[in-house]
């Protein structure tokens, strides 16, 4: 199943880069706020850490 | 005032780190090991892959603790932390490492079974990562409290539905829970391979007794109660008797036939050993329990637990005093030590154990458990 983890990191790297991508380009507060509160989870599946 | 989106990007963006930051440093220390000060009789700490290699460098691989009287004798192994949210049994193991003086034979003893699950808290439990005790010398010792699983970092992901090594069919994530893993497979996921390696201690050490020390949920049915494979039933109830008359009332159970995956069954139906399984009332893992947290892990007291004593939905007497650590510790350790010298009545004389120096249910009652805990190096 190695290959099916990696995938999965793979994907939440790449939803993270978008991410904070996103909180660049929005120009609304309250939504650059969202994104970046989605960010932390996906910060911590990418370090391995939870 | 208008402000720039790229400052207020910055500052979101500083504030999840932050957030990150301080929260995965909680999580990574529950990688620090816990510190065990082996007492007297250890006399070799050897690793689980030393009698499976395909654990070697993996998370599953763990201590594994030789107690040995200087006159030979039988083999007998117990486990903790089999279910690392279950503590008794991991300081049932932590007080024997540190204690027992074994005159005769061998007791093989592995604290943390199920490494991996030290880890990690179960996620929407709210337990707490760790509790302390303080020793007779002022010191304080620390220990996890883990979850009841492997983490899911090292195994995943979880299938739909989990058909164990026995065949048994059963809910995807008990392929994390080492309890339903046995006998193992060498070539498994890594819980598996973890009881394939305890199957492997079980056979290579010739262990005639093994027993895995467990608690459960107040609510649960099967509590304060020993598990025993047909091949043990008899030990078991020698052991139960002795202790009734020691005052400390436990109840006896045959391991069903049809538990496949289970310690008390397959371990009796893949080796050679007579398996015994323990259970004491853990409350900081029940399902009615009010506030999570360290006093609750060690003293036991839930005013919600005593609500539900009274409406008569516990399987457990249950009053104000709780279940303090120093009980559940003390039933496994009377329990373990009833049950080696139960082994007189049904091993040959060379194959007996002695054992002393261990505090059982009175003394840690009397003295708490901390003033058991050996003074941790400087």
């Amino acid at each position: 199943m190695i290959w099916l983890t990696w995938s999965y990191w793979l994907i939440c790297l790449g939803l993270l880069v978008a991410l904070l991508l996103e909180v660049f380009r929005e120009k609304n507060f309250w939504k650059q706020l969202s994104a970046a509160m989605v960010i932390i989870p996906l910060a911590l599946r990418v370090l391995l850490w939870k | 005032m208008k402000v720039s989106y790229r400052i207020t990007a910055v500052l979101v963006l500083a504030v999840s780190a932050f957030v990150v930051l301080y929260t995965g440093s909680s999580y990574k220390s529950m990688y620090k090991d816990d510190v065990i000060v082996p007492g007297p009789s250890v006399k070799e700490v050897k690793m689980l892959s030393d009698y499976f290699e395909g654990l070697k460098d993996t998370a599953g691989d763990t201590e594994v603790y030789v107690l040995e009287g200087e006159e030979p004798g039988g083999t007998l192994l117990f486990l903790g932390g089999t279910h690392p949210n279950e503590p008794a049994g991991f300081m049932t193991a932590v007080l024997f490492i540190e204690n027992a003086v074994v005159e005769k034979g061998r007791i093989i003893i592995i604290p943390q079974a199920d490494k991996s699950g030290f880890t990690a808290n179960d996620p929407q439990e709210a337990s707490p990562q760790r509790f302390s005790f303080t020793t007779a010398g002022g010191n304080r010792r620390t220990f996890r409290y883990g979850a009841r699983a492997t983490n899911p970092l090292d195994q995943w992901p979880d299938p739909d539905i989990y058909v164990n090594p026995s065949n048994q069919t059963l809910s995807g994530s008990e392929t994390r829970n080492l309890n339903r893993c046995y006998p193992g497979r060498p070539d498994g996921t890594l819980t598996e391979k973890i009881a394939y390696g305890i199957m492997e201690v079980i056979r290579k050490e010739n262990a005639l007794v093994s027993i895995d020390l467990h608690e459960a949920s107040p609510e649960y049915p099967v509590i304060n109660a020993m598990v025993a494979h047909e091949k043990s039933i008899d030990l078991a109830s020698i052991a139960v008797l002795e202790l009734e008359l020691e005052g400390i009332k436990i109840r006896l159970e045959k391991s069903p036939p049809t538990f496949y995956g289970l310690s008390h069954r397959s371990w009796g139906d893949y080796s050679d050993t007579w398996p015994i399984l323990m259970e004491t009332a853990n409350p900081s893992q029940g399902r009615l329990r009010s506030k999570t947290n360290e006093a609750l892990v060690l003293t036991g007291k839930d005013p919600w637990y005593v609500k539900a004593q009274k409406l008569g939905k516990l399987y457990v007497p249950f009053d104000e005093n709780g279940h303090p650590i120093e009980e559940r510790v003390g039933r496994h350790s009377s329990s373990v030590q009833a049950i080696i010298r139960a082994m007189e009545y049904f091993f040959e004389p060379e194959q007996m154990i002695t054992v002393s120096n261990v505090p059982g249910f009175d003394e840690l009652m009397a003295n708490g458990f901390g003033n058991y805990l050996n003074e941790p190096a400087k």
